[in-house]
């Protein structure tokens, strides 16, 4: 158990294809699949950090959000009609969580770099679970390739910004989006995503990419260019491709945006000479 | 007049016995606290904080003192600070929260709660120690103490000045990284001190 590869790997995994599996086999007309991503989180939460809540750390905070998201997709999914402006609402609040999250770290540093950081954070956290909310909610196949390419880019990322703890947790949530798309990509059936998936896999993986940055060295561009990384599950999928195929070129798609945040994230403070000109990053 | 004596007594003994006790503040260019610990089982990796600060005070007749220190989690210092072809140093990794979590916890302090005496100097100090925002007692062993007037201010300054050690489980406090395997458990404490008397 305290081997990394099954707390980041097959045990979010297993967690996630379990959930995902019983969810579709006995759960389906309740649409719950989207747990299976807060299952995978919470497991490797539980191997590497634990599931305490005391001292009321940034990364305790994750967890409790992490658990409440789901809750509050689900009462979302099952009460609400998705509209617009309900998308904009849903947003606003994942941004005010991410200020409860680190806004007593963000408070300790100098105000410039405070104010920095906190403004990355917040657009970052609103634009990703917006957007994921109204264009990736309805659609299964999308939104699970996006929390995919968000988690593994987050995890990667974090990890080059010398936070492997936070590397597996974003990590863990990509396992958590595998074990969502592995039923669909086997079934050829699309499942159901809504903001129980959306929410719990952009806003817990935006509080991940958002906690490498202030609490290690992830870069504020990095965590922009990683909000983009939703973006690329709406790019154009050939509609009429078996559904495996669909999620394995939006995967492609996400984890190539993905792929540019990391790049930012492992040049940071170096130098590279352009021929014209030096640039630091 | 009976009274009047024992009120005397009453507000000269106090001070007599404050008169006793020495206040010292700690000298941070020569109190170097390190810290070493197994490394993936082959050997032992050295570390320390250059940034600390603090004050304790002694009174020899009672055998009491108390001790406060406040370290810098960012100060801490392995000796590999250039990246080189790397994503990042082994001092920028220990103070992300894989370990010392510096931007969170900017600060570790150490609060002594009773100083034991071996005959007239100080021996043993048992205390608290807050890491990570937990709080654990970890007990000090000074190995070297000795006071007296500062050589290098021809005797204007007194001082005290010796070397402490100790050890704690970095696992009572949530720092896990590394555990069981990669990177001890058990963290042992080193540390030069030095003190001078402000009053």
């Amino acid at each position: 158990m305290s081997n990394p590869a099954v707390q980041v790997g097959v045990g979010p995994l297993m967690a996630a294809l379990v959930v995902a599996f019983v969810v579709a086999l006995i759960l389906r007309p309740l649409q719950l699949g989207g747990l299976a991503v807060a299952a995978a989180f919470l497991t490797t939460m539980y191997f590497v950090s634990g599931l305490g809540f005391s001292p009321l750390t940034a990364t305790r905070k994750i967890i409790i959000v992490s658990i409440a998201a789901p809750v509050v997709g689900m009462l979302i999914d099952f009460a609400f009609k998705p509209t617009r402006m309900g998308a904009v609402v849903l947003a606003l609040c994942a941004a005010a969580s991410a200020l409860w999250v680190f806004w007593p770290v963000l408070a300790q540093k100098p105000a410039a770099e405070g104010w920095l950081l906190g403004a990355s954070m917040v657009v970052v956290i609103f634009f990703v679970v917006g957007f994921s909310q109204l264009y990736l909610a309805a659609d299964a196949v999308r939104a699970g390739a996006a929390g995919l390419g968000l988690g593994l880019a987050t995890g990667i990322a974090a990890i080059l910004s010398a936070s492997v703890t936070y590397g597996l947790y974003g990590i863990a949530l990509g396992a958590g989006a595998g074990g969502f798309l592995l039923p669909q990509m086997i079934s050829g059936k699309k499942g159901f995503a809504g903001a129980t998936f959306t929410l719990s896999a952009t806003l817990t993986g935006g509080l991940v990419a958002a906690g490498a940055m202030v609490l290690a060295k992830l870069p504020w561009y990095a965590l922009l260019v990683l909000a983009l990384v939703p973006v690329g599950a709406r790019l154009p999928a050939v509609e009429k491709t078996p559904l495996w195929l669909q999620a394995v070129l939006l995967s492609l798609y996400c984890f190539a945006v993905g792929a540019a945040a990391c790049a930012l994230a492992w040049a940071q403070g170096r130098n590279f000479d352009l021929g014209f000109m030096s640039l630091q990053l | 007049m009976t009274k009047l004596a024992i009120g005397l007594v009453a507000i000269t003994l106090p001070l007599a016995a404050a008169a006793q006790v020495e206040s010292y503040n700690i000298d941070p260019i020569h109190t170097i606290p390190y810290w070493e610990t197994d490394h993936l089982g082959f050997a032992t990796m050295r570390g320390h904080f250059n940034k600390i600060s603090g004050k304790f005070t002694i009174d020899r007749a009672a055998k009491t003192g108390t001790l406060e220190v406040t370290i810098q989690t960012a100060s801490l210092n392995t000796g590999d600070t250039d990246r080189g072809a790397r994503s990042r140093t082994r001092d920028e990794h220990l103070r992300s929260p894989d370990f010392f979590n510096a931007s969170e916890f900017p600060t570790m302090t150490y609060r002594a709660t009773s100083l034991t005496f071996a005959d007239d100097k100080p021996d043993v100090i048992e205390g608290n120690l807050t890491l990570l925002g937990v709080t654990r007692p970890v007990s000090l062993k000074i190995e070297r103490w000795r006071c007296g007037p500062d050589p290098r201010t021809a005797g204007k300054r007194y001082q005290c000045g010796g070397n402490a050690t100790g050890s704690f489980k970095r696992s009572d406090f949530g720092m896990k990284f590394g555990l069981p395997t990669a990177i001890g458990d058990e963290v042992r404490l080193w540390t030069s001190f030095y003190g001078f008397r402000s009053q």
